[in-house]
């Protein structure tokens, strides 16, 4: 697997929140300021990294048989480690965020992540996808809460739970019409080549 | 298989362990600074030109109540070296979901300068309108003391007092006020049990 493919897997044609739509509990619960987003998003980049190089760097020690509890155990460990950091460092952030941050340990994401990638890719490798994944989820955390923030002054459903998730279907939407465009528009300079590059092998030269 | 599943478990705790222990002087001085910034929300309408005091642990004379312990962290907001006000810790576990956990700020007449719930577990959506970030309620004993109505009236309506109670959520509420009510019957009865002299 190659760098470019990780990270644009990660922010783009793979975007955990807006492609495989993971970690949606979080996500729709906490983006209603830009505050909030950020500080969970970053708490989820921290363990998302760590979690996939630390699985990573045991996956020849841990045999099949307990694999789900091995990984749940580091992703508890270290979600316990952020909780403990953030409240050691932003005490308000802590209280605002309140449940959601004990609950990265069940942000499907990141056990997604360890399954499917960090338990047989190398640590290198895994740490990327790690960082890559991380933001893409971090950077629709921040649209979606500065989206319902710049909202809910005019419109206060943008602020309420249903706001969430309209907020959220736009943004997919948004993503899937930019995706189709981009593909469009290549195929059509694919084409234009074709043509291009089209010349005559048979018959009379003058 | 099994000893490499303790192993891990052993080494995680381990791992747990260091950050906790590191990091707890910085987790500890933070709480203290949010539980200042929450004391002087509360004692507002007293410091004009006093600030929060040292608590100090205080015995309470006679039997008290029991949404009050003994020794009760006191918490004095002072003025040139005279008490204008208390602030004290009240606790009550006749809630729907674990102890509710409240501050009270009285001035040196036993009058409410500020009542809060500090910590909940109650329903969200019903009987979590005691936080004041929720709804107002809590914020309409202010001004009060345990003299300003009749001592039948400090209750919820249900009970024969004044104070309205949620819809779909009446222990909540009833445990607030009864705690509420106790302590300052008591304080009442006891003016000087937490060391200002009136």
């Amino acid at each position: 697997m190659n760098y470019k493919t990780i990270l644009l897997n990660g922010l783009w044609s793979q975007n955990p929140g807006l492609v495989q739509l993971l970690g949606l509990c979080p996500l729709l619960a906490i983006s209603n300021t830009l505050e909030n987003a950020v500080g969970l998003g970053l708490a989820t980049i921290f363990v998302l990294i760590l979690s996939n190089a630390s699985i990573s760097l045991i996956r020849s020690l841990v045999p099949d048989a307990i694999r789900l509890p091995v990984f749940v155990l580091i992703i508890a460990a270290l979600t316990t480690c952020a909780e403990l950091l953030v409240q050691a460092l932003h005490y308000p952030l802590y209280q605002s965020l309140g449940i959601f941050l004990p609950l990265i340990v069940t942000n499907c994401l990141i056990l997604s992540r360890a399954e499917a990638l960090a338990r047989r890719e190398s640590v290198w490798i895994s740490t990327l996808d790690g960082a890559a994944q991380g933001v893409g989820f971090f950077l629709v955390l921040i649209a979606l809460g500065g989206l319902r923030e710049l909202l809910s002054s005019t419109l206060i459903l943008a602020a309420l739970p249903p706001g969430a998730f309209i907020s959220l279907g736009l943004l997919v939407a948004l993503h899937r019409a930019l995706t189709e465009w981009v593909k469009n528009r290549h195929q059509t300079t694919n084409q234009n080549d074709h043509t291009e590059r089209r010349v005559r092998t048979t018959g009379d030269i003058l | 298989m099994a000893w490499r599943l303790t192993l891990f478990g052993v080494i995680t705790s381990i791992f747990v362990g260091i950050i906790y222990v590191s990091t707890a002087p910085a987790i500890k001085a933070a709480r203290e600074s949010a539980r200042l910034n929450a004391l002087h929300d509360l004692a507002e309408p007293l410091l004009s030109d006093a600030h929060i005091g040292h608590a100090v642990l205080t015995a309470l004379p006679g039997s008290y109540p029991s949404s009050l312990i003994s020794p009760l962290l006191v918490t004095p907001i002072q003025a040139n070296s005279r008490t204008e006000g208390v602030i004290i810790p009240v606790s009550t576990d006749q809630g729907y979901n674990g102890p509710i956990k409240m501050l009270l700020a009285l001035d040196r007449n036993q009058k409410i300068a500020g009542f809060r719930v500090i910590e909940h577990r109650e329903t969200p959506g019903l009987g979590d309108k005691i936080d004041a970030d929720k709804t107002n309620w809590i914020l309409q004993f202010n001004g009060m003391s345990y003299a300003s109505i009749t001592p039948e009236l400090w209750a919820i309506t249900k009970d024969g007092g004044q104070f309205d109670a949620f819809t779909g959520a009446t222990i909540t509420p009833r445990a607030v006020i009864n705690a509420l009510a106790e302590t300052l019957r008591y304080l009442d009865e006891y003016p000087n049990a937490l060391g200002i002299v009136p």
